[in-house]
């Protein structure tokens, strides 16, 4: 129990860390936790329109709902990568569990996220068409994502640590998914006998839920929810398993 | 004699550098084998022995930073709190002196509440007065060691890892940092102790251990295995 609430103080603290240096990185400061998302959005907008024919306020906010959902999603992981490799010289002298590491990577990220996420939220629900009971629905779609993010963070954060290959890898499929994930594009677009394919993805099911939930207040597709908690569980009990097996016989293996 | 304790039975870890799946590669050198050690409480071990025979190994597998790959190793309690003196582990620029101290604290083991009592004395100990409430990244790198020893010195393990650190900052400093660890050795606190210097560990020790090769080549009284190890081991008489 001790041990539970120490590491919740060193994730508290070192994600306070992580914030307040991405603040002082930039002139902007915390202002980049929204214009970046924003300025995707109009990057993805300003190409897209002019192919697809969708313009106006609906087109923008559909794109930036996906928009900030891939960026919680890829950041996260992404951070999370690395975040081994990057503090190497503390598990040299401290017996810490790996995990507290990219937990504490995608803390700092997801608060980035739920700035961004709040202030689309307001402006979605002004220009939509007002709360629903459907938003209900996102407490447990903000959970699923936080939990598959984290789950899949416990299998990267070891596996990138001990093959650095695979992040170059990692980059490209993570290229791939921005392209097939829906986020500047609807199910309606996909072709009728590529839509389980398109479903199998599990991003582009949380993408489509909160469009469903914020912008038309409908509630999300459940089996679709249910095979994305189905995945993360795996994730958890394999993700479980490698942090085991490799908490402290990762200083043995490599010396990054 | 009570029970040990720490007990090393036939232990040995070695390093793969790098992820190989399968066996342990023939060529792959022990960094430790075969060693066997009791360690009794409140004693104040020294390890003496050249660059490369283990020393840092076996600091490290006391602390719990890695496993064995043979042998044992078994403590006497769960939860027993061995730590090795690290000078500003995990610190973070952009927080305060203050914050600082308790995230390294919390590092090393402590709880937030305990590392929050000791403040007071942290900030006392590292004579850093007001700057202890500004980001570490405006401090000298004499300030920042400062901190570092201060708040390593607020974390009473249950036993004490020292690896060659033994006083930091300039010479008023120096003098201060040295005479709280000479308290420690003083103290109930286990104390194990690495060094080059032969003449540290027969100083301050109650019991020596000369390494060599991942194995322990002589054990004893202090002044006898260092007196060995400087007429046999030491480059310097080589």
């Amino acid at each position: 129990m001790n041990n539970v609430l120490r590491y919740k103080d060193i994730i508290y603290y070192r994600t306070l860390a992580g914030l307040k240096s991405e603040a002082r990185k930039n002139y902007l400061g915390y202002l980049w936790f929204i214009f970046e998302p924003l300025l995707s959005t109009g990057v993805l907008y300003f190409a897209m329109s002019h192919l697809t024919g969708n313009r106006g306020a609906d087109a923008i906010l559909t794109i930036l709902v996906g928009m900030i959902t891939w960026q919680w999603f890829e950041g996260s992981i992404m951070l999370s990568s690395l975040s081994l490799t990057t503090k190497f010289h503390i598990h040299m002298q401290v017996p810490l569990p790996k995990y507290l590491f990219p937990l504490v990577d995608i803390g700092t990220h997801t608060v980035r996220f739920a700035c961004a996420f709040l202030l689309v939220l307001s402006v979605c629900l002004c220009l939509a068409h007002g709360p629903t009971i459907a938003l209900l629905w996102l407490p447990v779609l903000l959970i699923l994502q936080l939990a598959m993010i984290i789950g899949f963070s416990l299998i990267i954060s070891i596996s990138v640590t001990l093959m650095p290959d695979l992040k170059v890898l990692m980059q490209s499929i993570f290229r791939l998914l921005f392209f097939v994930s829906g986020i500047f594009f609807t199910a309606e677009k996909v072709p009728a006998h590529l839509l389980p394919y398109f479903h199998a993805n599990p991003i582009t099911i949380f993408i489509e839920s909160f469009r469903g939930v914020i912008l038309e207040g409908k509630a999300p597709n459940v089996s679709l929810l249910a095979y994305n908690a189905v995945i993360t569980v795996v994730l958890f009990v394999v993700g479980g398993c490698i942090q085991s097996y490799f908490d402290k016989r990762l200083l043995k293996l490599t010396n990054v | 004699m009570s029970d040990p304790l720490i007990r090393l039975e036939n232990t040995g870890v070695y390093y793969r550098g790098g992820w190989t799946l399968g066996a342990r590669p023939p060529e792959t050198p022990w960094a430790l084998r075969g060693l066997n050690l009791e360690i009794q409480k409140g004693e104040k071990l020294g390890i003496v022995g050249r660059n490369g025979c283990g020393k840092s190994t076996l600091l490290r597998l006391l602390a719990g930073i890695i496993t064995p790959d043979e042998g044992s190793i078994r403590y006497s309690q769960s939860g027993l709190h061995v730590q090795l003196l690290a000078l500003g582990v995990g610190f973070e620029g952009n927080l305060t002196g203050a914050e600082n101290a308790i995230l390294s604290g919390l590092f090393m083991g402590k709880s937030r509440r305990h590392m929050e009592s000791r403040l007071r004395e942290i900030q006392e100990f590292s004579e850093l007065a007001d700057a202890f409430y500004h980001p570490v990244n405006t401090y000298s790198s004499g300030m920042n060691a400062r901190l570092g020893f201060s708040i390593a010195l607020q974390t009473d393990p249950d036993v004490f890892l020292i690896d060659e650190i033994l006083g930091v900052g300039d010479h008023g400093f120096l003098n201060k940092s040295r005479e709280a660890i000479q308290k420690k050795f003083k103290s109930d606190t286990t104390v194990i102790l690495i060094s080059h210097e032969a003449k540290t560990i027969s100083s301050i020790c109650s019991r020596a251990v000369w390494m060599n090769k991942g194995n322990i080549l002589a054990q004893g009284d202090p002044v006898d295995v260092c007196k060995t190890y400087e007429s046999q081991g030491s480059p310097s008489r080589r």
